[in-house]
């Protein structure tokens, strides 16, 4: 008798015990009370420091409880090694800005807390959002930072030279047959190109045609399973179908190698080397401005794919991240921070000065009203070409924890068969080797 | 002995701040990296496994380090070598007695004065693929452009012309230094004696410039070995295909993009001990032969 009567209190202490945890948590309220000062360190240099100045400026003169100390670290690997290193000081910033491809390393860094667990003090509307934005940095279906400055490749070509070449201006190459087609036309004709086409030599662009042809870059769902990704897909034949093309126009002239780093693609374009190019959407202004020096004007269009291709372009770009171990408050501050940078008016702020696309379909809502894109139609085919991406894990972009490792690998292989030392096949097989390695060591390691 | 102190520990006391500075700027550092070898590391360091020798076992399997070590000795040895002969040259051209010396050496040190990052910048100009200036010239003289940054033996070549260049400053001023001490006695007397000047370079000017030579020869290693970083990190990230991808470029990937602590302090063990190793050679080789006045 007494011990059922044990079971039943104990049963009943068992059940509620979390429901009132449950719901104590739900109704924690967090208000900031007095001053608080966080830290925001960010990765955009050049005229976007003033920007980012500014977007914070206003922050702080709505919320004038709140101080945020705004610094630029350097590039985006400088701020994550800044951050590591102020981590493991005790004195991390409260928010800081990485890149897309460190999303899985940091959600398994250990210093941060997921934007979904803040979320719970003031809400956040995901819905605004543009879904490729939100389905990038979600993982198994929690949001851990806050998407700010996203971008995808885009095709760029000079309308003088097209026309020069017996081209139609308005019509940009859109698969990979006519950009062979197009490269050829380009090259017959007198205009002293050096090649057709280029763009730096960057694992970004082999990952986005994966997304285009809708393949995934690694398994497990390309990374979004849940799972951590154990091998490397990339070596398949979606990646060498993209890699014979590329490749070949190399070896046939229409495509001028310009080496790694994210001028020389740029100034082969705006100097008349090359009629086409592909680049980060944030380039539209400064590669708008390089071709008006020279009275040329400037098409653009979508990244060209293989015939029959069903995916679309994933974004690139950052996003803020909040890291742990503050007091409430501070936290409460830098969320409130970061939903400030992706609210309309800064995004829309922000996609003005850069180029960068604003990360909520209210903002884009807001840009289409003013008139914007029939100002800036080469802005409307970035748009576009995002808005047709459809959703599979695919197209939302691969999530590996040794992203940076991998690239290089990817660019080495690019480079070997270049120089015809390997097929394309042997140095994509060297590469997923070694990547494999690197997801062996690392999944080891977070687990 | 008598000491200059009367308290036994003031000396030790003045001591302390250098002391403080070498351990936590050095010895700690050093230490730290010997112990994190042998370890596998979580890239936020919020984990670690010991692995024994793993991590070096790993580096000897890598077929990339072993080839990166054949690079870095290429490399070195036309630094050392090469930027020790011109720059010798250069010093006894600019020993002599000439109008305008005093601009002329100045010009020539100058490369010493900048930063890596900033030669590195000055070598693109000239030589990058999409709009390089020295591009240009040569399409209009020989009518074809070299590919000097993407091809992989070329893009070797010009990290080593540039790396060279960079350093020509710092070993002038030494032979300058050196030339200055030669007792002009010794030449004038040897030529008397019928001796023309290329013998008295080889047998009374070069002897006595040998400690000169020696100091350079490992300084001009460790330079080759470590400092060459920002140079190619600027003109071509270690590529094409690994061809500039010396050690020390290597080991910069593997910890500060790849963020492979241990990984990467195996890595620094093993090009520290290189270093030491080569330097120890030259004391036994090279060191005999020096000539002390």
């Amino acid at each position: 008798m007494k011990r059922s009567v044990l079971i039943v209190i104990l049963s009943c202490v068992l059940i509620l015990l979390p429901m009132y945890t449950f719901a104590g948590g739900a109704q924690e309220k967090v208000k900031i009370t007095g001053p608080v000062t966080i830290q925001f360190w960010h990765a955009m240099g050049g005229a976007r420091i003033q920007l980012i100045q500014g977007i914070v400026d206003s922050f702080m003169k709505e919320n004038p409880n709140i101080k945020v100390k705004v610094q630029y670290t350097g590039s985006y690997n400088d701020t994550l090694n800044k951050t590591k290193a102020a981590a493991k000081a005790g004195n991390p910033p409260h928010v800081f800005q990485l890149y897309d491809v460190g999303t899985l390393g940091m959600v398994y860094s250990g210093i941060i807390v997921p934007i979904d667990d803040l979320s719970k003090w003031e809400s956040i509307n995901w819905d605004d959002f543009f879904s490729p934005v939100r389905n990038y940095y979600t993982i198994s279906g929690k949001h851990y930072s806050m998407p700010f400055n996203s971008s995808t490749p885009l095709l760029y070509y000079n309308k003088n030279f097209f026309t020069k070449a017996g081209l139609n201006p308005e019509k940009p190459p859109k698969t990979f047959k006519d950009v062979i087609e197009y490269s050829k036309k380009l090259k017959a004709s007198d205009l002293g190109l050096k090649a057709p086409i280029t763009w730096n030599l960057h694992s970004w662009y082999f990952e986005q045609f994966h997304c285009i042809m809708d393949a995934p870059f690694v398994n497990n769902d390309n990374g979004r399973s849940g799972k951590l990704p154990t091998k490397a897909l990339f070596n398949q034949e979606p990646g060498q179908k993209i890699l014979e093309w590329w490749t070949g126009m190399e070896k046939d002239g229409l495509f001028l190698d310009v080496g790694p780093g994210w001028a020389n693609h740029r100034a082969a374009f705006g100097s008349g080397e090359v009629a086409m190019v592909m680049s980060s959407t944030s380039d539209v202004n400064q590669l708008t401005k390089l071709l008006g020096e020279k009275n040329w004007k400037m098409g653009t269009g979508y990244v060209p794919r293989p015939e029959g291709a069903k995916g679309g372009v994933t974004i690139g770009g950052g996003s803020l991240w909040i890291t742990k171990d503050h007091p409430k408050q501070e936290l409460l501050a830098a969320f409130k921070l970061v939903k400030y940078i992706s609210g309309d008016e800064s995004q829309i702020k922000w996609h003005k000065g850069t180029g960068y696309f604003p990360v909520r379909k209210t903002a884009m809502e807001k840009l289409q009203k003013e008139g914007w894109f029939e100002e800036n139609p080469n802005f409307l085919t970035a748009f576009k070409q995002l808005q047709e991406t459809p959703y599979t894990v695919n197209t939302a972009g691969a999530l590996i924890g040794t992203f940076p490792e991998v690239r290089s690998y990817i660019q080495t292989a690019i480079q070997k068969v270049y120089s015809g030392e390997m097929t394309v096949k042997q140095a994509l097989d060297e590469a997923a080797a070694k990547a494999d390695e690197s997801f062996k060591e690392w999944n080891e390691l977070v687990k | 002995m008598e000491s200059y102190f009367k308290n036994k520990w003031l000396p030790y006391l003045l001591l302390l701040p250098t002391f403080i500075i070498l351990i936590v700027f050095l010895f700690y550092p050093a230490f730290e990296t010997f112990r994190l070898s042998f370890y596998k590391v979580h890239p936020f360091g919020i984990k670690k496994i010991f692995a024994g020798l793993y991590n070096f076992k790993k580096l000897f399997r890598s077929s990339d380090y072993i080839y990166s070590f054949k690079i870095s000795f290429i490399f070195s040895i036309f630094v050392v070598i090469g930027g020790l002969f011109i720059s010798l040259l250069i010093a006894l051209l600019l020993n002599q007695d000439l109008k305008g010396q005093r601009i002329y050496r100045s010009f020539l040190i100058w490369p010493y004065a900048l930063s890596p990052a900033i030669s590195g910048a000055i070598f693109r100009f000239l030589f990058n693929p999409a709009n390089g200036y020295l591009n240009y010239f040569f399409k209009a003289i020989f009518g074809f452009e070299p590919a000097w940054l993407t091809n992989g033996s070329l893009a070797l070549v010009i990290i080593t012309i540039a790396a060279t260049w960079k350093n020509l400053g710092y070993n002038i001023i030494f032979y300058l230094a050196g030339l200055q001490n030669v007792q002009k006695e010794a030449l004038d007397a040897a030529a008397i004696d019928g001796a023309g000047p290329v013998k008295r370079f080889v047998f009374i000017t070069f002897p006595l410039l040998s400690p000169t030579t020696f100091f350079l020869l490992i300084m001009n290693l460790i330079y080759s070995y470590f400092s060459s970083f920002g140079l190619i990190d600027v003109l071509t990230e270690g590529g094409p295909a690994n061809a500039t991808n010396i050690l020390i470029y290597q080991l910069y990937r593997d910890f500060f993009i790849n963020s492979k602590t241990g990984y990467a302090a195996a890595e620094s063990l093993v090009l520290f001990s290189l270093v030491v190793l080569l330097t120890l050679v030259q004391f036994k080789t090279t060191g005999r032969k020096v000539h002390y006045q």
